[in-house]
């Protein structure tokens, strides 16, 4: 059977591909029919009567949402940290070229556990915990980031080049040093590359968790917004526009230099 | 001279299911102290798994091997790499470090964790500083490997496995991928550590013109068997003779 299918794909190479192509139209139609979306309710005249309320924005709650945008920022940092600090033994738990299976198998299934919680989630358990505020917040984009700097983390340690770890090995290297001496130097660029751009992540991942009590501008936003205040809600959008670009610019730079190096 | 240093017993590793054999498939040898050996053979022929199982990097499945006149197992290993040195192919050095700290790691069997979490002795730094200093890369001690051709990379690798003062060296592929000058001066300096140290060399080699011009003697790898096994000299013949 096997073999027929291998002498079937080697003559007709474009059937393989026109199956391809038939399986992936499949796959977007099925998915289509699921959202069971009807175009005809669709008014792009709905859509410019409500972009129409933002305008003008109202800059006379400007202090009120700098305020809150450092406030998310000061999240961010604290979030992005505990998140890294925590990140790190777990990607080596999970790194296939350092770890035991069956602790990779533990550590992989701790990292897709975490990344399955919405962040939303995470800000009501931890509202519940600590009360409405930052701290509440800090601690969800904490876990939250987890699930992603562990894995951006293991790929850098699994990506490491074998053979340098092989010669450190053959010169004697305890585990420790080769962690300190071959792994650390080779995934510390891109490591440090991946938390900037989860703290540049964070800082929009924060504005949502506000719609839970949970700090930052989010709440702020969603009071507006709640209270048909759309030009004060403009504001702070564009608040959060401006400093969401001029941290993406500074984090794409310093990316930029880490990675090169 | 004559005593062995190296000596394989009917070495054989785990079944390939690609090669639909084990690599290394019975291999019978013994290297001399002092001597200059050529591995060469096709690709998958079991060259560079036959060097990296002298140093406890593949498993073996039956038959031994005895450095120095200790068996390898996972109890003698760390003492055997004290008096093994290893180059790989294209140096593999942490290209991230500089210079002198890739050489200092060649340290690290005489040297605890703890001893290194801060960084490396003084002691070490010089000694490192010295071996650069013979290899003409004094200058280029603080400069990150990336940054260096791949004929000086592979001086700092040879620093490397020299600062902890081997008996044996083992080069896999030291060459493939340098320039024409850069081969020479690598082959140039395994030679002069074979002769003016009497350091004992083992390296795989691909071209033959090489292995005759700096190798005393050629051993030659089939299917993981060796099917030559004399003077480096002659070898070029062997394949004359064996391609007719």
């Amino acid at each position: 059977m096997k073999k027929n299918v291998f002498h079937i794909s080697k003559r007709f190479p474009w059937l393989i591909r026109l199956l391809v192509l038939c399986l992936i139209i499949s796959t977007y139609i099925w998915a289509l029919q699921g959202l069971q979306t009807d175009f005809s309710l669709f008014k792009w005249s709905y859509v410019t009567d409500f972009l129409s309320r933002f305008f003008p924005p109202d800059f006379s709650v400007l202090d009120i949402a700098i305020q809150r945008l450092i406030e998310t920022i000061q999240m961010s940092i604290w979030g992005t940290t505990i998140g890294a600090i925590l990140s790190l033994p777990i990607a080596i738990l999970s790194a296939r070229n350092i770890a035991p299976a069956w602790l990779q198998v533990l550590a992989n299934f701790l990292q897709n556990a975490v990344r399955s919680v919405p962040s939303i989630i995470l800000g009501l358990i931890f509202v519940a915990a600590t009360g409405l505020g930052a701290s509440a917040g800090t601690l969800a984009l904490g876990i939250y980031t987890i699930g992603y700097l562990g894995k951006f983390y293991q790929e850098g340690i699994e990506a490491v080049n074998p053979r340098s770890l092989e010669s450190l090995r053959v010169a004697g290297a305890s585990k420790l040093q080769i962690f300190q001496y071959g792994i650390l130097p080779q995934t510390l660029p891109l490591g440090l590359g991946y938390t900037l751009y989860m703290f540049e992540y964070n800082i929009r991942a924060a504005s949502v968790l506000g719609l839970v009590g949970a700090g930052g501008i989010g709440f702020e936003l969603k009071s507006y917004i709640d209270a048909f205040e759309y030009n004060k809600a403009l504001t702070m959008l564009l608040v959060l526009l401006f400093v969401v670009t001029v941290i993406d610019a500074i984090s794409n730079e310093l990316r930029h230099r880490l990675e090169s190096k | 001279m004559n005593k062995s240093i190296i000596d394989c017993h009917k070495v054989e590793t785990s079944y390939t299911k690609n090669l639909k054999r084990p690599i290394l498939n019975g291999i019978n040898c013994e290297i001399k102290r002092g001597e200059f050996v050529a591995l060469l053979g096709l690709n998958g022929a079991g060259k560079s798994t036959l060097l990296r199982s002298m140093v406890g990097l593949v498993p073996l499945q039956k038959g031994a091997i005895r450095i120095n006149g200790t068996l390898l197992d996972s109890r003698s290993l760390p003492g055997i790499r004290r008096q093994v040195g290893m180059l790989f192919q294209g140096g593999g050095l942490i290209n991230q470090l500089s210079a002198i700290e890739n050489v200092m790691c060649g340290r690290f069997g005489s040297r605890t964790s703890w001893q290194t979490l801060f960084g490396f002795p003084k002691k070490d730094r010089r000694h490192a500083l010295e071996l650069l200093e013979q290899f003409g890369l004094r200058e280029k001690a603080y400069q990150k490997t990336s940054q260096l051709s791949g004929g000086q990379q592979q001086r700092v690798a040879i620093a490397r496995a020299l600062i902890q003062s081997p008996e044996i060296l083992l080069a896999d592929e030291p060459i493939t991928g340098l320039d024409v000058l850069a081969c020479q001066q690598v082959m140039e300096t395994l030679s002069e550590l074979h002769s003016e140290l009497g350091m004992t060399i083992v390296t795989v080699l691909h071209d033959l013109g090489i292995a005759a011009e700096y190798a005393q003697r050629a051993i030659v790898l089939d299917e993981g068997r060796i099917v030559y096994d004399g003077a480096a000299s002659e070898v070029q013949a062997y394949f004359n003779i064996n391609n007719k």
